[in-house]
């Protein structure tokens, strides 16, 4: 007994001294943490102030089957799977054996809903048996912050987001993970908690705290409305066209600031969707577009001028056994260069290079860089596409014997749809090429802490003579009947662009069998002081329906210009002309009289328009009807007799 | 000592309490904006008004502006 007692006694000195440490260190880390207070990421704005990307709570809704009383249960089961089939659209039987079946199997955790906005969360909480709680309907909730983009699908992609995997990498794209570090993720704060009840912890004071900083919010150049135009317009085309995938953009030409991106791919289902961000990754062949800055370098050595003529013989031309040929069979005959420009010749742009350059190929390609066309355009967002430009002095393999015929219209180049964008918004800005911005501001709780201007990359691509010749050739392709882009013309406002029509994958096997274009349309409005450039670029549309730039793409370009020029109002400045019509101020008068002397007893309105014998009667409290149009000729209450409220007067009108 | 004790537990709960309610009115906020953003959109407008045949006019609006004259 006694060494039973002696046991006892030296296990409790050992627990309280020996080991007591350690045993009060495991009880303080039970019940003390140093929590993470995490920062709130800052939210991403259009232009307008309207909601990109933000964090919100979303709901996940289960339920516990086996909690609900059998009662309860048996009740309340089937108006449940109404609630949720009417949800879901879907039949409700399912969802009631669904649920039979989960009770049977006692399911604790049976998943409703995944995801869901605080507004259909709602909802659910008020559907039969989720109503009656966790304790006797077994509702269960789950909550965690997600990041939404309130638009939908719209500009997704390059709006972005930044994710975390499990081992720590992130995945950054479009602008929300562009600028997530050095912006929007704020830093998290931490401090030391006590376990209270209720699975809460509560604060104990300590002097390493550290409040956590919210992240800055973001607003970029989008502009919604031209966002929402562009989207669904080229949505609209891709559908019509079947084709794989397009992107379209629209940037402000004076200050480079993106007003509109949209990349929408097609899934295995057929259906559209942001997928990649097209636009910024996807360098390819321009094809004809490309002869623009082709005809740039060649006008900008005064090698050609417009009015040169070329003989495009009979539509095809030969190079080392590889042919160059035109669209329209036959050729064009000897044309000028400008006409060959705006016809897109191919043969006529090719002849005119070839000529000029052919002894001095090196020449050309230093007249592509001096405009800045080898350089990415250092975008913050991640995975631009890097130009590619064949140069004689560079051993990498692209140089070949063709490589300057092919360059002048479009080919053995590679440029992405922004870069292209980003040179033909430099003509359209009188030479000046700045760079494409997505972001104007950075701002706290509404005050700007960084703001963002418009960058130059090139003062002057080119002379101000060669931008004017330029600029004359692109109008001219949608204004002159020949125009490549003639079938766009608008009456009511003015365009200048050029279009493309690339072939590509030309180098699989079966292309002759199954041809395959990039239809293109890139350009700026209006023709004269432009305001806003535009490209869009669409991908293997269905050649059966279409494959010609001006057909595919073409109208997008026009939709968005349109779109652009109902929306700004004409302003039509009168002078204030301080003088009362006579007439109209007689009948003004006449009519204040009235309403001001008859109250009760009904007026004698016969001459008067309907609008103000109307508004005069139901401002009595009578009720009008009337019959025809134009003037009272007869009412059904004589005048000076008392009228009633809510009486119905019949007026006939002539 | 107890008592200020349990009155610091009541707080945290209470402001647990009102975070999650913060959390839900934003939520709600959110949800709201996003469907009255698609309501705005040029294009939802378009589809609506479809049904009862109008259109967007091909013609921009005029603005008149009066000049005052001194």
């Amino acid at each position: 007994m006694f060494i039973l007692a002696l046991l006892v006694v030296y296990k409790l000195v050992d627990i309280q001294f020996v080991d007591g440490n350690q045993y009060r260190e495991l009880a303080e880390k039970r019940t003390i943490q140093n929590v993470d207070i995490p920062a709130n990421r800052g939210n991403v704005y259009s232009a307008d102030g309207s909601l990109l990307a933000t964090s919100v709570p979303k709901y996940d809704v289960r339920i516990d089957v086996v909690t609900p009383s059998a009662k309860n249960f048996e009740k309340y089961v089937k108006p449940l799977s109404d609630s949720l089939a009417k949800f879901y659209g879907k039949p409700s039987g399912q969802y009631l054996q669904a649920l039979r079946k989960a009770r049977v199997n006692k399911n604790r955790y049976f998943l409703l809903a995944r995801n869901l906005g605080y507004i259909n969360y709602i909802k659910f909480r008020n559907f039969p048996l989720l109503e009656m709680g966790a304790f006797r309907g077994g509702l269960i909730v789950e909550q965690n912050t997600k990041r939404v983009h309130p638009m939908g699908a719209i500009a997704q992609r390059s709006i972005g987001y930044e994710r975390f995997d499990e081992n720590g990498n992130v995945t950054r794209a479009g602008i929300d993970g562009a600028f997530g570090e050095k912006y929007l993720r704020g830093t998290n704060g931490h401090r030391l908690k006590q376990k209270i009840g209720k699975g809460q912890w509560k604060p104990i004071s300590d002097a390493n705290e550290v409040e956590p900083q919210d992240g800055y919010d973001v607003y970029t150049t989008i502009d919604v409305n031209i966002q929402d135009i562009a989207h669904h317009a080229l949505l609209e085309q891709l559908e019509k066209y079947r084709a794989d995938h397009g992107c379209v953009v629209v940037m402000d030409v004076k200050t480079g600031e993106i007003k509109a991106i949209s990349n929408l791919g097609r899934n295995s289902k057929g259906y559209y969707s942001e997928r990649l961000n097209y636009a910024v990754g996807e360098s390819h062949e321009p094809g004809s577009t490309f002869k623009l800055m082709a005809l740039a370098v060649a006008l900008e050595d005064k090698v050609i001028d417009t009015s040169t003529i070329v003989d495009t013989e009979k539509g095809v031309l030969s190079f080392y056994g590889n042919k160059v040929r035109d669209s329209k069979r036959g050729g064009y005959g000897k044309i000028s260069v400008a006409k060959a420009f705006e016809v897109s010749s191919n043969t006529g742009i090719v002849k005119a290079i070839h000529n000029s350059y052919k002894d001095n190929p090196k020449k050309f390609v230093d007249g592509l860089y001096a405009m800045n066309l080898q350089d990415t355009l250092s975008l913050p967002l991640i995975g631009e596409g890097k130009p590619v430009i064949p140069d004689p002095r560079i051993k990498n393999g692209i140089w070949s014997g063709i490589a300057l015929e092919w360059m002048a219209y479009g080919y053995n180049v590679k440029l992405t749809p922004l870069q292209a964008l980003t040179f033909y918004n430099a003509i359209a800005n009188n030479g000046e090429m700045v760079r494409p911005r997505f972001i104007k501001e950075v701002k706290e709780f509404g005050n700007t802490l960084e703001s963002f201007d418009k960058e130059v990359i090139n003062e002057q691509v080119c002379s101000k003579e060669t931008v004017l010749k330029l600029q004359k050739l692109l109008k001219d392709v949608i204004e002159k009947k020949h125009g490549t882009g003639n079938r766009l013309y608008s009456k009511n406002f003015s365009m200048a662009g050029k279009t493309g029509t690339a072939q590509t994958e030309y180098w699989m096997a079966d292309w002759n069998e199954n041809k395959r274009y990039i239809s293109s349309f890139t350009g700026y409005f209006p023709a004269e002081n432009p305001k806003y450039s535009c490209i869009v670029v669409i991908h293997k549309p269905d050649r059966k329906v279409g494959y010609y730039g001006a057909d595919v793409s073409g109208p997008v370009f026009k939709k968005i210009a349109q779109k652009i020029y109902t929306d700004t109002p004409i302003v039509d400045a009168v002078v204030n002309l301080d003088e009362n019509h006579s007439t109209i101020m007689k009948s003004y008068d006449a009519y204040y009289a009235i309403a001001r002397k008859y109250k009760t007893i009904m007026p004698d309105v016969n001459g008067y328009p309907a609008m103000d014998a109307i508004t005069l009667l139901e401002n009595m409290g009578m009720k009008v009807k009337v019959i025809g149009r134009g003037k009272v000729k007869s009412q059904s209450v004589t005048k000076g007799t008392k009228i009633k409220k809510n009486q119905t007067i019949v007026l006939k009108l002539s | 000592m107890i008592s200020s004790s349990h009155s610091a537990d009541r707080k945290v709960h209470e402001i647990a309490r009102l975070n999650e309610e913060v959390r839900e009115f934003r939520s709600a906020f959110i949800d709201g904006r996003s469907v009255l953003m698609k309501l705005k959109w040029e294009s939802t407008i378009e589809r609506e008004l479809a049904e009862i045949e109008v259109m967007p006019s091909d013609e921009p609006p005029i603005k008149i502006k009066v000049k005052t004259q001194n």
